[in-house]
């Protein structure tokens, strides 16, 4: 590969990566994609949903031939305490005709693939397969990218960094430190196989509809973190996450947090008699706001999990904000290309510029403090989840107590169980992975 | 009636994986291999072990690739991706 050279060249064929990539090639420039995986996708995990209002504007067509698997029409938040739940969630008919609120369950293997499909017809090339490691340097300027393999020497004008989570890559520029233990969660799923009338059953779904069951409280073992359970077509996605932390903190191994949460009694009847298909791991970076990598610099640009772009709220949004970064750092340097091909990190600042107006930087500066949040609330994965049990099964126990003394002797019972102010606070500080 | 998997063996056999003939992972030359019970009893597939001799054990060809282990313990852990087109590939993901 030694003599040909790229306009662009991608690190990474993720959803941010692909976006990037297909800016560009849409523009007309020389793009390559470098993907570590046999096929785009296939080393790629997520809980569930992929948010699709930023696939919209590239592909406004998409679904003709997307592989999605269910709309998500029903979403539901629920607190697991020891023996149940105490939750809410919402369904809405109107979520089940276009745009579907921009919100499927799919699943990577098969999405990302297909994606790369899309951006390969735009005009860009792809190469899977192939590990990046290192960069390659003109006059302390990089100029390329050095490949694990004989003659790997990929040269191009700039360089797009969409290596996910870890971002090798990031790190060795100093754009990023370390990924940290309290802010960065390490999730685990299983995808079980269901018949397709049963999944719809037992969620009460119609059609291609589908739900998102996410849970907090003693979800994960005392934990920070949270559990889910999303409904593809004929599988379903079970799992868990918690910031490593945490884990550590409380010597649990994921998987067995995740057996642990598929024996719950709630969770238990939705997941039983499938068919176990794959087991699965990734990290997810919850740093939020604070945590964000530098975004670019000579040559060079970071988008997606490589820089930290999720949003592990209650919104649990990522892929979205993947892809709107990896759109916007393609704009930027289609620009800088039609304007003399300048990609200092003054031009390729514009990419920064343009993430400020973005929504995906807008809710990363809104919930920059919902991790801490968390962490400074970790009673709620334990002895809250315990005591709202306590409290709700109570106030509904049908056992001749009249109402009035019940719900003072209630009232008495959380306002001793712990500090009040530190109820109050913890109340306060949920505000903040919400609102 | 299927049976049900829940011994990290039989999970990970649902997975397909190519293993390279070298170790992507390894703890540090040096490294205390306690850190096997301190902190990588984490990794979701259960790749460190200690063997009789109080060895550390590192079944790189069960890794699912997801660094934890490098987050957990990144003074003893040395990790790098598996050689392209090795290690696990995701028929779900």
């Amino acid at each position: 590969m030694a003599d040909e050279k790229f306009d662009a060249i991608v690190v990474g064929g993720g959803p941010a990566g692909l976006s990037a990539a297909y800016v560009m090639a849409k523009a007309g420039m020389q793009v390559i994609v470098v993907e570590r995986g046999d096929y785009c996708g296939s080393k790629n995990v997520f809980g569930g949903i992929f948010f699709t209002n930023v696939m919209k504007e590239l592909i406004p067509d998409f679904l003709k031939d997307a592989p999605v698997e269910r709309n998500v029409s029903k979403r539901r938040f629920s607190f697991l305490t020891p023996t149940g739940e105490v939750g809410g969630g919402f369904k809405f008919d109107r979520f089940n005709k276009e745009p579907f609120n921009n919100s499927f369950t799919v699943l990577r293997a098969k999405f990302d693939r297909w994606f790369s499909e899309k951006v390969e017809e735009a005009g860009a090339m792809i190469i899977t397969g192939t590990v990046v490691d290192d960069f390659l340097l003109k006059d302390g300027k990089i100029c390329g990218v050095k490949a694990r393999m004989e003659d790997g020497d990929l040269y191009g004008d700039v360089v797009v960094l969409a290596d996910g989570v870890n971002s090798l890559l990031a790190k060795k520029l100093g754009f990023h430190n370390e990924l940290s233990a309290e802010s960065t969660i390490v999730g685990v799923k299983e995808t079980i196989a269901l018949p397709e009338e049963r999944i719809r059953d037992r969620f009460g779904l119609t059609g291609n509809e589908g739900v998102a069951y996410e849970y907090f409280g003693m979800a994960t073992g005392g934990a920070i973190g949270s559990g889910f359970i999303y409904t593809n077509k004929d599988t379903i996605s079970v799992g868990i996450g918690a910031t490593i932390k945490s884990m550590l903190e409380h010597k649990l191994n994921p998987n067995d947090v995740l057996e642990a949460f598929k024996a719950h009694p709630v969770v238990a009847p939705l997941v039983r008699d499938g068919e176990q298909k794959e087991y699965s791991a990734h990290l997810i970076p919850d740093g939020g706001y604070d945590k964000l990598s530098k975004l670019y610099g000579d040559n060079v640009l970071v988008v997606g999990d490589a820089a930290g772009f999720v949003n592990a709220t209650l919104f649990h949004e990522g892929t979205n904000l993947a892809m709107e970064s990896g759109k916007l750092a393609g704009q930027t340097v289609v620009e800088s290309f039609n304007k003399g091909k300048n990609y200092s990190a003054e031009a390729l600042s514009q990419y920064k510029t343009r993430l400020d107006n973005s929504f995906a930087m807008r809710d990363m500066k809104q919930f920059r403090g919902s991790g801490k949040a968390l962490e400074h609330n970790s009673k709620l994965f334990g002895k809250y989840a315990v005591l709202m049990e306590d409290v709700v099964s109570e106030l509904f126990a049908v056992d001749g107590e009249a109402k009035w003394p019940k719900e003072v002797r209630l009232v008495k019972k959380v306002l001793t169980a712990d500090n009040p102010f530190a109820l109050l606070k913890t109340a306060l500080d949920m505000r903040k992975v919400i609102v | 009636m299927s049976k049900y998997f829940t011994t990290m063996e039989d999970k990970l056999g649902l997975d397909k994986f190519k293993a390279f003939e070298k170790t992507h992972l390894k703890i540090k030359d040096g490294a205390d291999p306690k850190v096997v019970e301190r902190k990588l009893f984490i990794c979701p597939a259960r790749v460190y072990e200690l063997n009789d001799r109080g060895e550390p054990i590192v079944s790189f060809e069960n890794c699912l690739e997801c660094g934890t282990c490098r987050v957990a313990a990144p003074d003893e852990v040395e990790w790098e991706y598996p050689q392209g087109g090795y290690g696990v590939t995701f028929k779900y993901g």
